[in-house]
């Protein structure tokens, strides 16, 4: 694009900043209408037994208005492999399986009727390790599995390959295997799940306030759950709280929440605590990554092979797809002449993991980055080094078929291994504390991803007769700013006020179809598919114009509420709008584009161009660590990121500094912890989150790439900043210590425990 | 959550409450950061809840000074101490642990009392205030107050000497020994983050050195590496007489051995038994460097 | 039992059960819903209101014990005619708010920091100052959770609030 930008590349605010700051902003919890009930969801009390439930003494309580069990409903399982069963009957699965539930006039109420409800449990010893479950002679975990595989525990299977991987394992000079342990992560978000369900008796709709982030999927698979028509459903999205891919799946919750109000015909909320949030919404997903990797003598990689063992947990969900990004991370991230790669999703009786902001890309990440640094030790490289010679680049096309078109691996490595050099002068070591530098980088996808028949969104666009525009779009805002970036596409192509400029994208009786958020696709797809509708509504604003205007020309700009002709003529915006509306041939100034990305759909070999474009990104990060206590201070981290284009430089500072910190807390502090199945820490005490006291010095140099598919140039940046941070952060402690880590995070005590296993072995020498 | 409260204004009518309630269950609530989780997640049944949040007694919530002592009252906030001049000046250690004291939100709540009589094993206040080998000043019903030493007062996880008609009116710590003391006193909090943490491991240090550098006074404390705050009466020892610049590697060691002595750390989902040990006799050591 | 309390510059009079607490007063009884349920536990500071001027966690602070008191919640410091308070204009300005759930707690902890070094030329912990420095105001914000902003831009924000007032 010639033109110079106005507003495109500029710090805009974001566009509801102000009813967020002020507490005018309506989220699921604030939602309150007539005549509600509370919902509430009795949870087994182990996560595997067989249980009788009776819940006559609860239904006599005043103020129980209906109690479900999987007795009382006819419903379709739910899940990406519709495994799950809403309400369980007589055999509970995992910690989070939802036996019975309520709905009272009072949360009170509510709370004190599933204290009332007895249950006799007989408890089976459960199968919490994928390798156990993996064993002859243990029981089915899943029932409802399609058991297609050769073991009944196996929920999904992945190969992928490419190359000659015997002949690169023989040109190699140096060849590093080594298993890694990731553990399960959660969401977190600030505001619990919710959900305000209102099936109206007489017509038959539901009515729900949902903050899912895919609402036209969700639409479907609720309908299937419940066995409804899908446009019987309308979904409406409130203010949403946090997603980060935790409302990537539909949860038994929202179905439950559903049936109380198709049960009671009155409105229903269902709003978790904390301790709910913890235990029953979804994980990143934990696995075993066994990586083995390759170099030849001039320091070139040659080949990775790699075996992974994901714990699925007692159901499949949206998580139990994330080889489909590990493998790409594997077989495309740096040059790399063969890769092999199997992954299992095994059932257990623990809790299922679902899909996470990077999507098993950070799980693939520290697995991959941690071997190059063992790698370059190996050949004696330096580690800087070693990632330049084996970046990707512009032109290339992987052996999994992706099209690097435009390329910023090579600039992001430069970039952050040049500022990190400036400080690694000052780096200071004594006895009690210890410093060291750690590299990594990512690739993930930049385009949207085609895992579904469509990647598309569609959008309306609409100008009043006063000049303000409206943007009806089927993507979603779930606090990143996808609203604003539209709205500041629109003022930059139409020459509006961005105060003139309205984003409608809550509701699915309104909006048009799109897939949904997530694959960090929204401001690309749903950017395209805005521009697609504004060249169409230009057109036909043109056309009037030209008419109005008595001008042959149909290159008209748009400026200050102005279309002008390049003669200098001009005529008022608003004005074109009201002579379209009230002379002949009568038209509305409205549009409507469908976008659908250049990707492909990846073939049967997992083969394929699944994305419009690819963002590459890559950090470094220099740590301290107190060798007294274990404590891991992290000082300073250079991330630099092939966005394409920068769109709102704001808005963009708040993703990478905010997905970096989530990227701290995988490495150093966040773990679901489990014992047989059971959560110990379903609380904010001991789930470390990072509070502001812990944020380190995060500075963010962005690559401009400009790729012809992105609006503006522009790729997707939302999941990326997270993806390296861990991996950089473990090779910087490994740097500093001279040890070895192979699992996360790398908490106080893992770092003394290392630390105290080196002396020993050092010893034994 | 469903109980009932009492709220007297004054120690008078507090007393009196006390009386009334003899034969009832009750609990005291101060700051309620505390009480109000745990009743949240159960509370018994009949329960009363003496709140003190509204005793107007400026003794009950100020500090003093007096000819041997600072005399903090039990009702004072974490917030307090974090900003009065006194103890920023003379219990640096005291001032630390209410810093590092869970959150802002928290410390303008949360009180000396309520740290001390909820007796956790990890009580970052009640770590300072052994260093500083304070006593407790109880008051019973009859108002009647009795001294107590502070290593007394705690006797078992959760668990104080206070009687059912007694409670916490105040601690004093006794001021230091010379005016003209340097002091090498802190307070040491290990946990996974920066804050927001209950001690993995606390250690409480207050040394009082006189001007050629010898150690005259020492106060060591322990939090959450056995059932209590532990004093480490033998540590202190050691190092009383002693230079400060002078420890040479070998009694570093042996000094932080000392203070693991006091130790008797359990495992659970913070840290495992080992890695407490472990920390202490680290920090301990790093106490001299 | 009755109670009487200030609330954002209005005198409010309201009958509560005893175990009430102030979040639940406000956001049940009284509909100001700009204050946010995050945990229930004291942990995330989503909850923050001011009580005299400092920051309280409103879901541990027993209703009852605001008699007499003066509440300050994020609806209170938007001003009648629709403006905003200086630090909710920094948090726009310097992109601080993404999903907000978090944002009317950070607001008025930010505010009761302002309150705090204007009223008594002091940072808690940290001496006589007139101004915090960026860690004073990382500290500060200790006990206030976000997931979204990586907390970076929200830090920015607090100080430019307070470099304004050098």
């Amino acid at each position: 694009m010639s033109k110079k930008l106005k507003i495109i590349g500029t710090p805009v605010p974001k566009h509801d900043a102000k009813m967020r700051t002020t507490g005018e902003a309506i989220y699921g919890h604030d939602i309150k209408l007539p005549n509600m009930l509370y919902g509430a969801i009795l949870r087994t009390q182990h996560p595997h037994a067989e249980f009788i439930i009776d819940v006559s003494e609860a239904k006599k309580l005043p103020g129980v208005v209906c109690i479900i069990t999987a007795d009382d409903v006819d419903t379709n399982h739910i899940g990406y492999k519709r495994d799950h069963p809403i309400l369980k009957k007589n055999e509970a699965n995992c910690t989070r399986d939802e036996i019975a539930a309520v709905a009272a006039e009072t949360k009170e109420i509510a709370q004190e009727a599933l204290k009332l409800i007895k249950v006799k449990y007989k408890v089976k010893k459960g199968l919490y390790n994928p390798h156990d479950a993996l064993k002859k002679n243990v029981p089915q975990i899943n029932k409802f599995s399609s058991g297609k595989f050769e073991n009944k525990n196996i929920a999904e299977k992945f190969f992928y390959e490419h190359g000659n991987l015997e002949q690169e394992k023989k040109n190699s000079v140096a060849i590093v295997k080594r298993k890694f342990t990731l553990p399960r992560m959660t969401h977190a978000c600030m505001a619990t799940s919710n959900i305000t369900a209102h099936y109206t008796k007489t017509n038959g709709k539901l009515l729900l306030y949902s903050s899912t982030q895919v609402p036209f999927l969700y639409q479907r698979d609720m309908a299937h759950a419940l066995k409804m028509n899908p446009s019987d459903i309308r979904i409406i999205q409130p203010i949403i709280g946090g997603g980060f891919g935790s409302k990537l799946d539909m949860h038994p919750f929202e179905p439950i929440c559903a049936l109380l109000s198709i049960k009671t015909g009155k409105p229903v909320q269902i709003l978790y605590s904390r301790e709910e949030e913890f235990i029953a919404s979804p994980t990143r997903q934990p696995m075993e990554i066994e990586l083995t990797a390759g170099v030849d003598k001039n320091g070139n990689f040659t080949f990775r092979e790699i075996e992974i063992i994901k714990d699925n947990g007692a159901y499949t969900s949206w998580g139990a797809t994330t080889p489909f990004v590990i493998m790409q991370a594997f077989s495309s991230l740096y040059k790399i002449k063969a890769c092999r790669f199997n992954a299992l999703a095994v059932y257990t009786n623990n809790v299922f993991a679902g899909s996470f902001r990077g999507y098993g890309n950070p799980q693939a990440t520290f697995a991959l980055e941690r071997v190059i640094d063992l790698l370059a030790d190996e050949i004696g490289m330096d580690k800087a080094e070693i990632r330049l010679r084996n970046a990707n680049t512009k032109g290339e096309i992987t052996g999994q078929g992706l099209h690097y078109d435009t390329c910023g691996h090579k600039e992001c490595l430069q970039t952050v291994i040049k500022k990190l050099k400036v400080e690694k002068k000052k780096v200071e070591k004594n006895n009690r504390f210890k410093r060291g530098i750690g590299y990594a980088s990512m690739l993930h996808v930049g385009g949207g991803a085609k895992i579904y028949r469509s990647d598309g969104c569609g959008t309306t666009l609409k100008i009043d007769p006063y000049g303000f525009c409206t943007i009806i779009t089927g993507s979603n805002e779930i606090g990143q700013g996808s609203e604003t970036v539209l709205a500041m596409i629109a003022a930059e192509e139409l020459g509006i006020e961005l105060s003139k400029i309205k984003v409608i994208n809550t509701d699915t009786d309104v909006k048009p179809w799109d897939v949904g958020v997530h694959a960090s696709r929204t401001s690309f797809v749903a950017g395209n598919s805005l521009l697609g509708a504004i060249n169409i509504l230009k057109e036909k604003l043109n056309n009037k114009a030209a008419k109005l205007l008595n001008e042959k020309t149909k290159s008209f700009t748009y400026e200050n509420g102005n279309i002008i002709s390049p003669s200098n003529q001009q005529i008022a915006l608003d004005k074109v709008v009201r002579e379209m509306h009230f002379t002949e041939p009568n038209e509305l100034a409205i549009a409507s584009y469908f976008y659908e990305p250049s990707s492909k759909f990846q073939d049967k070999d997992f083969k394929g161009n699944v994305s419009g474009t690819y963002a590459f990104a890559s950090q470094s990060i220099s740590v301290e660590v107190d060798t007294y206590t274990g404590n891991v201070q992290v000082l300073d981290i250079h991330v630099a990121q092939d966005v394409g284009k920068v769109l709102n430089p704001l808005l963009l500072d708040g993703q990478i500094h905010g997905g970096i910190l989530q990227g701290v807390g995988y490495a150093l502090t966040e773990e679901l912890i489990f014992k047989d199945g059971e959560l110990l820490n379903p609380n904010f005490h001991n789930y470390k989150m990072l509070t502001a006291a812990d944020v380190p010095n995060i500075h963010f140099y962005p690559v401009e790439t400009n790729d012809k598919q992105g609006p503006y140039g522009a790729k997707g940046v939302g999941e990326a900043p997270l993806i390296p941070t861990a991996a950089a952060i473990a090779n910087a402690v490994c740097n500093a210590l001279d040890i070895e880590i192979v699992e996360l995070p790398i908490t106080p005590e893992r770092v003394l425990k290392a630390i105290a296993e080196k002396k020993n072995n050092k010893k034994n020498k | 959550m469903e109980f009932e409260i009492e709220s007297p204004k004054n120690i008078t009518e507090l007393c009196k409450t006390i009386k009334s309630y003899r034969s009832k269950s009750f609990r005291f609530g101060a700051g309620y950061t505390d009480l109000l989780m745990e009743l949240k997640k159960h509370t018994p049944r009949n329960l009363t809840v003496i709140n003190l949040a509204q005793l107007k007694d400026v003794s009950f919530s100020s500090i003093r000074s007096t000819t041997k002592n600072i005399q903090i009252g039990a009702m004072i906030t974490a917030s307090k101490l974090v900003t009065d001049t006194r103890i920023e000046q003379l219990f640096p250690v005291l001032q630390q642990a209410a810093h590092n004291l869970a959150s802002t939100q928290i410390r303008q709540v949360a009180t000396l009392g309520g740290n001390m009589c909820t007796a956790s094993p990890s009580g970052d206040l009640i770590c300072a205030a052994m260093a500083l080998q304070a006593s407790c000043e109880i008051m019973n019903d009859d108002k009647k107050i009795h001294n107590l030493s502070i290593q007394d007062f705690f006797i078992g996880v959760r668990k104080t000497a206070l009687k059912k008609n007694e409670f916490l009116f105040a601690i004093n710590i006794p001021r230091n020994k010379k005016r003209t003391a340097t002091l090498h006193s802190g307070f040491i909090k290990i946990g996974t983050r920066k804050s927001m943490e209950c001690s993995v491991v606390s250690l409480a240090f207050h040394l009082q050195i006189d001007k050629t550098g010898k150690i005259i006074d020492a106060g060591i404390a322990i939090g959450a590496s056995a059932p209590t705050v532990k004093f480490a009466q033998s540590a202190c020892q050691f190092l009383i007489g002693k230079k400060i610049n002078s420890f040479s590697e070998k009694e570093k060691e042996e000094f932080a051995n000392k203070v693991l002595s006091y130790a008797s750390p359990i495992s659970d989902i913070r840290a495992t038994a080992w890695y407490r040990k472990e920390v202490l006799f680290n920090i301990s050591k790093g106490v001299l460097e | 039992m009755e109670i009487t309390f200030t609330l954002n510059g209005k005198k409010t009079i309201c009958h509560i059960k005893v175990s009430t607490t102030l979040l639940e007063l406000l956001r049940e009884t009284l509909n100001l819903t700009g204050t946010k349920p995050g945990c229930h536990e004291g942990e995330c500071g989503a909850c923050t209101v001011l009580i005299n001027g400092k920051s309280v966690n409103s879901c541990l602070y027993l209703a009852l014990n605001t008699n007499g008191k003066e509440i300050t919640t994020i609806e209170g410091l938007t001003k009648p005619n629709g403006g905003l308070d200086e630090v909710q204009e920094s948090m726009i300005k310097n992109g601080a708010v993404q999903c907000g759930f978090c944002t009317s707690g950070m607001v008025l902890n930010i505010k009761a920091l302002q309150l705090e070094t204007m009223q008594n030329k002091k940072v808690p912990g940290s001496g006589i100052k007139n101004s915090p420095n960026r860690n004073e105001i990382k500290k500060w914000l200790e006990g206030n959770l976000c997931r979204c902003t990586g907390y970076v831009k929200i830090i920015d924000a607090a100080e430019e609030v307070f470099n304004k007032g050098k």
